[in-house]
Formats: structure tokens, sequence, C-alpha cells
């Protein structure tokens, strides 16, 4: 039988890390909501752009940019890794890691040059382990990733992709499907691909009946406004993508807590039943060293 | 506008929605010079620039420094997209002073690098305005 204070000792340590675990899950959870919350009121910016993009192309422009355009030549492509800075996250870092590199991969086989750069301390010891150079490092973004720092990443992409340093960006990042799905996912970024939407919906021979149709003044005018347009829809777009990945991270973390909690719970449910079951025995074995005694002395 | 003594001006940035407020007239800061806005605009769709944007409501202004960006002016208000929104006295002169030297020393040799070069000059002169 197992030494009594032994097991009282594991209990004991068992139930500290519990405790733990279970305050993890708390704060994730309410890091969550307010990553959450961040993520729905961001949705209001891209509401309008496609709003206004939709309008232009409804005045009949022809929605053109260097960003939309892909590059004839396929020669060096940018990959950039949204992972998180800390981890008891669960599969979360890993998975990234993995389609990303997987991604790397194919593109290593088509184009010999690029960039990979990488967010989130855990994703760059991946990398580093891997012995992938990584060209960028970023850690400052947390659960709530300011526009202004995306924004930069952004301006150094946009300003890669048109001057010719680079003909493709993919970011790979975690996609916030619903709380209770997020997936892995490596999307192309550049060429700029998400205004077709915009331009499918443009009705056909005017506007519907019974609405009044606004003719909107443009100023400077149409194709100058789409110059500006193109490249902050594109911020927003990676900016998306880091709150996507921040929210998904929340509820990898709060998912994993949870689980660990419940753990710990059962191994303290079991670590109770053997210590007590041991103790049952050792003052079953006494009373019968005892009552052994008395009969030897009779 | 829904209605036509008021101007319903409605501020976004890719975070959140900063502003939303009944004023009576706004003046936005457009790439070419200043834009009034009162109740009863035509729709329309511009480009912003860097600047001040005033809001006024009777006796009392508003300022913000508006980070260019664009605004939309349809029958239900006016509608600006900028990427920040900050009142005039946070801006650092010496911080938009560093921004102006490092626009200017950006190597422009294509003209997609040169219109990169030309936003960043400008916005550094749009802040640099403001703060002084």
């Amino acid at each position: 039988m197992a030494n009594i204070r032994q097991l009282d000792k594991r209990r004991k340590s068992v139930r500290n890390i519990r405790k733990i675990t279970r305050t993890m899950e708390l704060i994730a959870t309410a890091r969550f909501k307010k990553a959450m919350d961040r993520a729905s009121a961001a949705t209001d910016y891209t509401k309008r752009i496609t709003q206004i993009v939709q309008d232009l192309a409804n005045s009949g422009t022809s929605v053109s940019h260097p960003l939309l355009q892909a590059h004839d030549v396929i020669k060096a492509v940018d990959i950039l890794v949204l992972t998180a800075n800390r981890g008891l996250c669960g599969g979360y870092n890993g998975s990234i890691v993995r389609v990303a590199s997987q991604r790397r991969n194919e593109i290593l086989e088509q184009a010999n040059a690029g960039q990979t750069s990488v967010s989130g301390k855990r994703g760059i010891t991946a990398f580093r382990f891997a012995g992938v150079p990584i060209e960028k490092s970023y850690t400052q973004f947390d659960d709530q990733p300011s526009f202004e720092e995306v924004a930069k990443i952004a301006d150094e992409l946009i300003y890669r992709y048109v001057s010719g340093q680079v003909d493709r960006v993919d970011v790979a990042y975690t996609k916030f499907v619903s709380s209770s799905k997020q997936l892995p996912v490596v999307e192309t970024l550049l060429p700029f691909s998400g205004f077709e939407v915009g331009s499918k919906q443009t009705p056909v021979g005017g506007s519907e009946p019974g609405t009044i149709r606004d003719d909107y003044e443009f100023l400077p005018n149409a194709s100058a406004i789409l110059q500006e347009v193109v490249p902050a829809s594109f911020r927003a777009r990676l900016f998306k993508c880091f709150l996507d990945a921040a929210v998904s991270e929340q509820i990898a973390r709060m998912v994993a807590m949870k689980s660990a909690t419940e753990n710990a719970g059962d191994i303290i449910k079991s670590l109770s039943r053997t210590y007590n079951r041991a103790r049952q025995s050792k003052i079953t074995q006494e009373i019968m060293e005892i009552i052994g005694g008395v009969e030897a002395l009779g | 506008m829904s209605t036509d003594t008021a101007v319903h001006c409605i501020v976004v940035t890719p975070e959140k929605t900063e502003l939303d407020v009944q004023c009576d007239s706004v003046k936005l800061p457009m790439y070419d010079g200043e834009l009034g806005v009162l109740p009863g605009r035509a729709p329309m769709v511009g480009r912003l620039g860097y600047g001040l944007m005033t809001l006024n409501t009777g006796a009392s202004q508003e300022r913000w420094f508006i980070d260019g960006g664009f605004v939309q002016v349809t029958r239900d208000g006016v509608y600006v997209l900028t990427n920040r929104l900050i009142k005039p006295e946070q801006i650092d002169r010496q911080e938009a002073q560093e921004d102006l030297r490092k626009a200017t020393e950006m190597v422009a040799n294509t003209p997609e690098t040169r219109a990169v070069r030309e936003r960043a000059i400008t916005q550094a002169r749009g802040k640099l305005r403001v703060s002084s």
C-alpha cells in the first residue's frame, strides 16, 4: 500500500493546481468576452467600407488597383503566422504552426524567396526550433491587438507588394467561425480579393422599385477614392485576422483550462479514494495487531 | 438626413465606433481643403485628408484630429471612416516632426513607392499642423 503521507501530499498539490487552472479559466473567459466585444465593434468599419465599394461599383467605376492585381510570375511569397505569446491553450499554437509550415513547404516548391514573419513568442520558438529563418517577429500583440500596430505591418506588406518585392502574401491564423468552432487556416491576403462580393451584388438595370437611389457625388472622383479604399480595406482585413486570432486564443485557453480543471478534479477523487483505503487498511491492521497481541497474552 | 435640423455624425475607426452624435454642422478636412456639411446635404463620398474635424453644436465646438480615410454622406447621416480619431491636444509635436523627417527620407523610385511616400509626408504634415 502506498505511503499515506505521500498520497496526502500529492492530493494537496493537485488541489493547488486545480485552483490555478480554475483561475486561468476565469481569466480567459473574461478576456474572451473583451476580445469578442472588440471584434464585433470592428465590424462597423468593414460594413461601411463594403458599402462604399458597392456605391462605387454602382456608379459604374471599374474596380482595379495594384493590390487587386495578381502578379504574373510568382517568385516570392511572404507568409505571416499569427500565434499566441503564451502557452497553456491546448493545440492552438501547435495547429497554427503545423498548417503554416505545411504551406511554407508548398511555397518553397514553387517559389524560392519569401519572408516568414511570425507574431507570438510560441510561434517564434517553434519556427526557430524547426530552423526556419524568421524575417520579422512581433510579440506586442496580446488579447487586444491595436489597429495602429497592425496597420504598420499592413503598410509594409502593401509597400512590398506594390514595389514588386513580393508576389503573394499569405497569412496563417485561427479563424473564428463560432464560439464553439475555430479553424487554423492559411489565407492569401495579397493579391487582395475582398471585393468580389461587393461588385457581384450590384443591381443590374438600376435600383429596385420603391427605393430611392442615391446618386453619390464623388470627391475628387470615384477612381481616386478607390485608390484609397482598397488599402484601407486591406488593413481592416489584416486587423480582422489579428482579432480573430486573439479571440480564438482565449477560447482555446478557456477550453484547455476547463478540461485541466476537470481532470484535476478526477485525480483528486481517485487519490482521495486510494488515501482513504490506505488509511482504513492501516487502522484495520493495527486493530488486528492489538487483537493478536491480546490473544497471545491470554 | 433623418431630420433636417441636425447632422447625425458617426465616426468609425477600424477598432470601434468612436462617435455617434447629433450636431448642427460638421467641418471635415478633405484631401484638398475643408468641407462643411449642413443638414440636408446631397449624398456624397469623399476622400479625407489629415487634419481637424470640427463639430458645431449650438455655441460649442468639438475638435478632433482625423487620420485620413473617407466620408460618406447619406440620408441617415455623415459616416466618417478614419484610421484614428484623436484629440488635437494629444498629438505630440516632436513625434510628428520625427514622422515627417522619416517620410521625407523614404526612397521613392517607382510611381507606387512615390505614392506611398507622398502619403506619409501629407500625413505627417497634417499632424504637425494640428499640433502647433
